[in-house]
């Protein structure tokens, strides 16, 4: 992170920090706060307004970035915007937030939001609700909305969107699986005719990966992790039935091999783009990746789509992608708010898609012909899988819930549980953490900031 | 003899003031953390739920530990850890030292040699060991396919023993040279003639072992068990690395759900009084040594 060295010359004699100290977090924490104090106190130079935004460092991805807020600087002469290193991990990036926003810290201004993490800031009151800053949530995929929506406000903008994916090999199957069933026997065939290593890989190590895997296995099944009413229905029979799939395609079917159950997404990349496997589970970035010739032996031999359905469900992608807010104690909420419609605009959209390959959350864009050949996947096609998309259950504890129910989904995929068995524990787990935290559906819920007391918002997960 | 009671009063306060700065260090950098921490054990605070305060709930965090299960299997496979490892790395430290204490050529390079281990960070030899035991290319499943024992795509890490093994084997690897070398300094505490006397009493290879360096290496053994014991209770890189505590959490160490509930969860609260408890088993761990064993930490007296 920036130490505020270069811009010491313009601190003000009289600079004081911000005032509230956290009450512990340890010297880190302290340490932090005096730096972002020092970087803080900048910001009211003679220059007038200064933004900061935080992102990473390296590649097109900062490279375009750092573009857009140049265009951005040289349309708004009195605002200047200044970029903060975060790490790219998204578990450290999340930490250092949680730091600096405990500490009430003004900066940065602008911040880079997961997916998941909206509504635990937004109940937190570490961001602003953007719609009552007079933000516009229409243009942009309704269900990317819903996932930044907390007690009926939007608190942040969909800045580009990730879906899951099934990936398959043009050249050993006719087209994509519509059923798991179907999906389990041509993937065993490819295994056994074509010699492919691997039927289907997904994400099976113990982390977030393996929740938006089980997630897309659970809507095909017809389950969903959390209902409409944020009642935890992860010990329903429909995801009894998921998980028992996912773990009979690893331990009998064979057709995933057992090593996915320590893979990320780059392993199961590798895999798929060495030839070894017939189909793979995985976001939009390994396709440009994997159309490269240079590193990958499946280029022009591949293809998307979504995932396969079971019967009684629905095809169903994870929601991923990044989100920008406004830091709540921002001394700047008004030119905060610029930055973030200048950096969702379609200009600015339709460059990311071109340079980095990002999709963009606004749903006109894929209308036209504006996203035409910037992006592997065709506009309507890509439209289609973004709206098949489900965000993952939107409550601000959604991170606890789901370590826990990572961990009894590992149980049950490495035979230390029986699927049904560990999906109880979960679910039991889940209810309890949701009561101790005053968020169990029906109980008192004063507890979260906001003036609507909608117990919990609309999500499919 | 009053000027002398003078003297030593004088003398008395001036070695109270000398060793004032290093007193003022331990308090600054060992007591005030662990007071704060103790404090901080007694309250609720989830710094990723604000709204839920700060308040003071005295034992409350100690009782969800206690009730936890997660946490007692944590306990119950630090236990585990501490148990397999230190043993093997005693025997192995023994047979090293013993070997390494004989007069041959090149001893000395030996000596270095087996600190190599050691001295690579822990870190670094967590990855090496999560390669070796790797399902691309790792040699331990080249190795152990051709004798028959797994199969080539054996995945050591999706196994709740099985997972064991690397993270044992990287422990031992690791730390036996540093049990090796506190035994060898043992060792060369025993007077020689001890043994001459033995050999003439008549005393046998393992007489002169049982009777003579045992017993006279029992401090250098303990100080050693003191020091691997309350290392290993607190083990956290190396199982972080390798096997992050998985599968599920079935080489979940204490320290790494302590880790967890803290820097993940960032339930400061409980995780304080994880940490708390940690703390306190290892102290009674210490005193239990130190009072009931009466291994002597400083090497004065016998």
């Amino acid at each position: 992170m920036r130490r505020g060295g270069r811009r010491r010359s313009s601190l003000p004699a009289a600079c004081s920090g911000p005032g509230a100290l956290p009450p512990a977090g340890g010297l880190v924490a302290v340490l932090l706060v005096a730096v972002l104090a020092l970087a803080a106190c900048g910001g009211e130079s003679d220059q007038g307004v200064v933004l900061t935004f935080p992102g990473s460092a390296v590649g097109a991805e900062a490279r375009v970035l750092r573009t857009q807020l140049d265009r951005f600087m040289a349309a708004h002469p009195g605002i200047r915007v200044e970029q903060r290193v975060t790490p790219d991990a998204a578990d450290q990036r999340h930490q250092l937030y949680v730091q600096w926003l405990n500490a009430r810290a003004p900066e940065p201004d602008i911040l880079q939001l997961d997916v998941i993490w909206t509504p635990e800031f937004a109940a937190a009151g570490w961001i602003l609700p953007l719609d009552s800053l007079g933000a516009d949530a229409a243009p942009f995929f309704p269900n990317t909305v819903r996932a930044n929506r907390w007690r009926g406000h939007v608190f942040a903008l969909p800045w580009f969107v990730d879906m899951g994916l099934l990936y398959w090999r043009t050249d050993l199957v006719d087209g994509p699986p519509a059923t798991f069933a179907q999906l389990a026997r041509v993937a065993e065939r490819a295994q056994r005719e074509d010699s492919v290593r691997y039927g289907f890989v997904w994400q099976g190590a113990r982390y977030e990966g393996l929740v938006t895997v089980f997630l897309e296995h659970l809507g095909g099944f017809g389950g969903r992790i959390m209902d409409d009413s944020g009642h935890i229905t992860v010990d329903s029979d429909a995801a009894v039935r998921a998980l028992t799939y996912m773990r009979d395609a690893v331990w009998k079917e064979g057709f995933v091999p057992q090593a996915a159950l320590t893979w990320q997404e780059e392993q199961t990349r590798f895999a798929f783009q060495n030839g070894e496997a017939a189909f793979m589970r995985n976001w939009p970035y390994a396709y440009p990746l994997m159309e490269d010739t240079a590193g990958s032996s499946v280029a022009g031999r591949f293809a998307a789509a979504t995932m396969p359905a079971g019967p009684e469900g629905e095809p169903t992608s994870a929601l991923g992608g990044s989100q920008l807010a406004i830091n709540a104690h921002t001394r700047h909420p008004r030119a905060a708010l610029e930055l973030l419609r200048f950096l969702t605009a379609p200009r600015q959209m339709i460059e990311r898609a071109r340079v980095v390959g990002e999709y963009p959350t606004r749903r006109a864009l894929y209308a036209g012909d504006t996203l035409r050949g910037l992006l592997p996947i065709p506009p309507a096609r890509a439209r289609e899988l973004i709206e098949h998309a489900v965000p993952r259950p939107v409550t601000p504890v959604y991170s606890q819930l789901s370590s826990l129910l990572q961990i009894q989904l590992h149980r049950a995929l490495t035979r230390q549980a029986d699927p049904r068995q560990a999906l109880e524990t979960a679910a039991r787990q889940m209810r309890g953490l949701l009561a101790r935290v005053g968020l169990m559906p029906g109980g008192s819920s004063g507890a979260a900031r906001g003036d609507t007391a909608d117990p919990a918002e609309g999500n499919r997960g | 003899m009053a000027e002398r009671r003078g003297l030593e009063a004088r003398e008395r306060r001036l070695g109270f003031e000398l060793v004032v700065p290093a007193l003022g260090v331990i308090v600054l950098v060992a007591l005030f953390p662990l007071a704060w921490t103790a404090w901080e054990s007694l309250h609720l605070h989830d710094l990723r739920m604000p709204w839920r305060g700060h308040p003071f709930v005295g034992l409350a965090n100690y009782a969800e530990a206690l009730g936890d299960g997660r946490f007692w299997a944590a306990m119950g496979h630090t236990a585990f850890f501490t148990a397999a490892t230190v043993g093997l790395e005693l025997v192995l430290g023994l047979v090293l030292a013993l070997a390494m204490n004989r007069a041959f050529r090149g001893r000395s390079l030996v000596r270095a040699a087996v600190l190599l281990p050691w001295a690579v960070p822990t870190v670094v030899a967590a990855l090496l060991w999560r390669f070796m035991f790797g399902t691309q290319g790792g040699i331990a499943n080249a190795l152990l396919s051709k004798v028959g024992v797994v199969d080539a795509s054996f995945v050591w890490f999706i196994h709740e023993r099985a997972a064991w093994v690397p993270v044992i084997l990287a422990d031992v690897w690791k730390m036996t040279p540093f049990v090796a070398l506190l035994l060898l300094a043992g060792l060369q505490n025993i007077d020689a003639s001890l043994y001459e006397a033995a050999k003439i009493d008549g005393a046998g290879a393992w007489d002169r072992f049982r009777y003579v360096t045992l017993p006279l290496l029992k401090p250098a053994i303990l100080v050693t068990l003191v020091f691997r014991t309350l290392d290993a209770f607190r083990v956290f890189d190396l199982v972080y690395v390798l096997t992050g505590g998985g599968p599920g959490t079935a080489t979940e160490p204490i320290a790494l759900y302590t880790f967890d509930a803290l820097l993940r969860d960032l339930r400061f609260g409980y995780g304080s009084a994880l940490s708390m408890i940690i703390f306190l088993v290892t102290f009674g761990l210490a005193v239990l040594y130190i009072r009931g064993l009466g291994v002597d930490l400083t090497g004065e007296g016998g």
